[in-house]
């Protein structure tokens, strides 16, 4: 039972009971984690496995989860908290950013704080209000805070231990559309990934279509499209937010010359623009094209009966794939 | 899903109470269509089916109270599967067959390897007004950038001689392959004539330097290897595979004829018509021009007496055969006018010494002149 075909979320499951069977301090807690196995079952089984000392039902109180994982993990235990949606991650944001991002440098490096903060983001399952935001960018702008997104099962596994093992705080982003989306073979190795590079998933020659999350499925799925059109896609899924690899992202445009960035997240201040940004900076003399965006729109998430027009499509990275194609200075 | 649950309507409430419903048991239902109106504490709300289906049977009547969680409706068929959700629905793997996933962690290699010509948007726009292909342009800038001022040099030398014309094909591997062998190779060329004043008229020439080669060969296997200059290792070749430049329109190619050393000469004057005949075509196969292990120009039959043919790694010897022509040579104490074929052996003398390429002209020359 090495090998599996398992779902993104059979990875999150693999990787926690990994992390609690290898170390004792790993912790998990969070609502309905336990006896339930959390909203999604991403920890089913493992309140049955472990017990309740490691695995712990709390009260309905994102604050408080975040400020008892803070304090377990600046006294050496290693939390795993879980935040139900991520639209409930705002009681969580003082605790976040005022301390766990800063215990490092508030003092002088004598405490970490290595907890981990996982949370099911995105939308595209019919949930109701605030359960299908993308806020990932207001995390990944704050120094200290690491924000990582998995968009396979493997890179689920590889990153989730990676960000456990880790003595940095990280912001876990699980794409809950692809939860149970697709199987793959993941081999149970206890292997990490590392957590500040971006992975390349396709290697072609005209064009970098950068994604993450769950939008990485449309990406693909127009890569396929383009290259029965002729044109050769490299495909990049970011996969860490922050701290971000340009490395790879400015080696990769440099060798196409042009790039599409596809995020679920609204487009003003998102991290496409961020990303962009530094090509500019960084590759503007490799560029064929001003580097596009094909983000969602700027407006609240819209309720489930209108939230594919708010989705990007794979039609709309094709449009855009094709006019950088097209553009002439 | 076989059963439909009251969702989570949103509000955080934990019950609603039916209004009315909007569907019949047996009824055909399709995704998003409106199931049952509910009262909630806060608002009446309609509930959508999640899934297409038939209704099997619809839990409470109007008025009763339902809370989050509980059954609403049971769809004929299917399974009673947990959904893997408590709001919304997710999709499910449909994939049976399961593979690997492979991803390459960072940047591809291609990406890490390439060289593409850097310069800003204003050059990159001025160089497509202008006509140029930045491609071909050797960037004068600091970090090799191309400059408008590259540009505009170019736009002025197309202008006055017409664009540079890529190599292609056959050129541009001919270009590249004497460039290697440039770099690489140690070549020492060595210059001899062979008297063939005795041969009949009508004899083929081709044919006796084939001859003499596999002779040379046979007698001094030293020169018929192949040499790798990183790993410094000889690979000796008890088979004689020739390569024959021949020369086309197109450009430099060199057919292999196999196993010159145990062909009659018939077979062998078939086996290089036949191959030239195919490269003539254009149809020659490129696996009929790997593999020599040694090589003959025949410039001869064009012009030119002596030349320093140029080896081709991993082979270590040419030989050019020059325009045979008449000229006094001394027989004895006299002086006789004879015919006589040029030959120019090159070797690599990394891989073999001036004796051993010493003896093999000498072996080439004896065999042309019996």
């Amino acid at each position: 039972m090495n090998d599996n075909a398992i779902t993104l979320l059979d990875a999150v499951n693999l990787a926690l009971a990994r992390a609690l069977e290898e170390d004792p301090n790993v912790v998990l807690l969070g609502e309905d984690i336990g006896t339930n196995g959390g909203v999604f079952r991403a920890t089913d089984g493992l309140k049955a496995r472990f017990g309740e000392r490691r695995v712990i039902d709390t009260p309905l109180a994102e604050t408080m989860i975040a400020g008892l994982s803070v304090g377990l993990a600046t006294q050496g235990m290693r939390p795993v908290a879980e935040i139900q949606f991520m639209g409930f991650i705002f009681p969580t944001m003082e605790h976040l950013v005022a301390h766990a991002a800063r215990m490092r440098h508030r003092t002088r490096g004598r405490l970490a704080c290595p907890m981990v903060l996982r949370a099911p983001f995105g939308g595209g399952i019919h949930a109701p209000e605030h359960h299908s935001e993308s806020t990932e960018t207001l995390l990944a702008h704050i120094p200290g805070l690491r924000v990582v997104i998995p968009s396979s099962p493997a890179r689920a596994y590889g990153l989730l231990l990676a960000a456990i093992r880790c003595d940095d705080p990280v912001v876990f982003l699980e794409p809950k559309r692809i939860y149970r989306a697709s199987k793959t073979l993941v081999e149970d190795n206890g292997e990490a990934l590392p957590l500040d590079t971006c992975f390349t998933l396709r290697e072609g020659n005209d064009i970098t279509l950068i994604s993450w999350g769950a939008m990485v499925q449309e990406t693909l799925m127009a890569a396929d499209q383009l290259t029965e059109e002729g044109i050769s896609c490299e495909v990049i899924d970011v996969a860490t937010l922050n701290p971000i690899d340009h490395a790879t992202l400015i080696a990769s445009v440099s060798k196409t010359g042009r790039c599409v960035i596809i995020h679920e997240a609204p487009h003003h201040g998102g991290m496409g623009a961020e990303i962009a940004a530094t090509l500019s900076e960084q590759a503007l003399t490799y560029l064929q094209a001003p580097p596009r965006r094909v983000t969602g729109d700027d407006t609240v998430m819209p309720y489930y009966r209108y939230e594919q027009l708010y989705l990007p499509d794979v039609e709309e990275i094709l449009i855009a794939v094709r006019e950088t194609m097209e553009y002439s200075g | 899903m076989k059963y439909f649950k009251l969702p989570d309507l949103g509000e955080g409430l934990p019950e609603a109470e039916i209004v009315e419903w909007h569907v019949q048991e047996g009824d055909r239902v399709d995704v998003d269509q409106i199931l049952v109106s509910v009262e909630t504490a806060k608002a009446i709300v309609e509930v959508p089916s999640p899934q297409a289906g038939v209704i099997a049977h619809l839990f409470g009547a109007a008025g009763d109270t339902i809370h989050t969680g509980e059954p609403l409706v049971e769809f004929a068929g299917g399974e009673d599967a947990d959904s893997g959700t408590v709001v919304g629905q997710l999709s499910q793997a449909q994939n049976t067959e399961s593979q690997r996933e492979s991803f390459i962690i960072g940047a591809a290699p291609s990406s890490r390897q390439a060289v593409h010509s850097t310069t800003t948007p204003a050059v990159r726009s001025l160089a497509q007004r202008l006509g140029v292909s930045l491609e071909t342009l050797r960037g004068s800038g600091p970090g090799g950038r191309v400059t408008a001022r590259d540009v505009e040099h170019a736009a002025d030398l197309n202008q006055s001689f017409g664009a540079p014309e890529p190599l292609k094909g056959v050129r541009k591997q001919m270009a590249r392959a004497m460039a290697q062998s440039h770099a690489e190779v140690v070549p020492v060329t060595l210059c001899e004539d062979a008297d063939i004043n005795h041969w009949p008229e009508g004899t083929d020439i081709t044919m006796r330097l084939i001859q003499a080669v596999a002779a040379a060969c046979q007698a001094v296997p030293d020169l018929n290897v192949w040499f790798d200059g990183q790993q410094l290792a000889r690979r000796p070749h008890h088979r004689i595979d020739l390569g024959v430049a021949v020369d086309t329109e197109q450009g430099l190619f060199v057919p292999v004829l196999r196993d010159i050393g145990n062909r009659s000469l018939d077979d062998l004057r078939d086996g290089l018509n036949r191959l030239r005949a195919d490269v003539k075509a254009r149809s020659i196969p490129p696996a009929e021009m790997q593999g020599a292990t040694i090589t003959l120009s025949n410039f001869g039959t064009l012009a030119g007496r002596y030349a320093s043919p140029v080896i081709v790694p991993p082979q270590v010897t040419i030989v050019g055969a020059g325009v045979i022509r008449r000229q006094p040579v001394a027989v004895g104490n006299e002086v006789c006018v004879h015919r006589v074929l040029p030959l120019s052996l090159t070797f690599d003398h990394r891989a073999a010494t001036g004796g051993e390429a010493a003896r093999f002209l000498q072996a080439l020359t004896q065999s042309l002149s019996e």
